[in-house]
């Protein structure tokens, strides 16, 4: 079975890469996340986590502020940032933890939450990281 | 404080009631509703993420003056991110 989209593991991990429109036009902010199921757990309130700087250049909408622990100890501001997929036509407003640092490599977390909408794995490619919609009940 | 962080505050106060409300009141309006509000003022209330973005974008275009809640949600507890090595 192939999915619908695969992107390529990048420092040997595994990544998906989403496109971040901005409000005030031009091209499409284009981010490569690390798929990381050990961010957050399926109950948190958020589901990225970005630069800062993206979340205020892509018109993040202002949550609240989100306490972490572990990689990140403390509170951060959470904002509604709107996050697409284009290949599998996802394009949605997901709650994005805006942060000062990333790890070295990417440009953000995709957090469990996140990766737990789709049907994700390395559908039997061990270099690829896949991702399909779920089917809509 | 400039306009705009006073406009900031004022929806963060009432976000932070909108949430404490409806976590403590179940019968409260907002609920299970994820709310949206601009201005000092709640402008919509929704069942998703995507109306209430779509409708504060209308109403609002400057995001800064914006805030949204999941009215039910618990913002307090403590989410893990583990390290990396």
């Amino acid at each position: 079975m192939t999915p619908a989209v695969q992107f390529p593991l990048l420092n040997d991990r595994p990544t998906i890469q989403v496109s971040l429109p901005r409000p005030s036009g031009g091209p499409d902010l284009f981010r490569t996340l690390i798929a990381d199921t050990g961010a957050g757990t399926q109950r948190s309130v958020f589901q990225i986590v970005l630069q800062l700087s993206d979340c205020l250049q892509c018109g993040g909408i202002p949550i609240t502020q989100v306490q972490l622990t572990g990689a990140y100890t403390g509170s951060f501001p959470l904002f509604l940032v709107r996050v697409r997929i284009p290949r599998i036509n996802f394009d949605e407003p997901v709650p994005v933890v805006g942060v000062m640092q990333i790890p070295r490599g990417f440009d953000g977390i995709a957090a469990f939450r996140f990766l737990n909408r789709f049907h994700y794995g390395n559908f039997a490619d061990p270099a690829c990281v896949g991702l399909d919609l779920l089917p809509t009940v | 404080m400039t306009p705009s962080r006073s406009i900031a505050a004022i929806n963060d106060q009432l976000a932070r009631q909108i949430n404490s409300d409806a976590r403590h009141h179940p019968g409260s309006p907002y609920a299970g509703k994820i709310v949206g509000i601009a201005n000092g003022q709640v402008v919509v209330v929704a069942d998703t993420w995507k109306e209430v973005a779509d409708r504060l974008r209308q109403i609002e275009p400057d995001p800064a003056r914006c805030c949204c809640i999941e009215a039910s949600a618990d913002y307090d507890r403590v989410d893990e991110i583990w390290s990396w090595a």
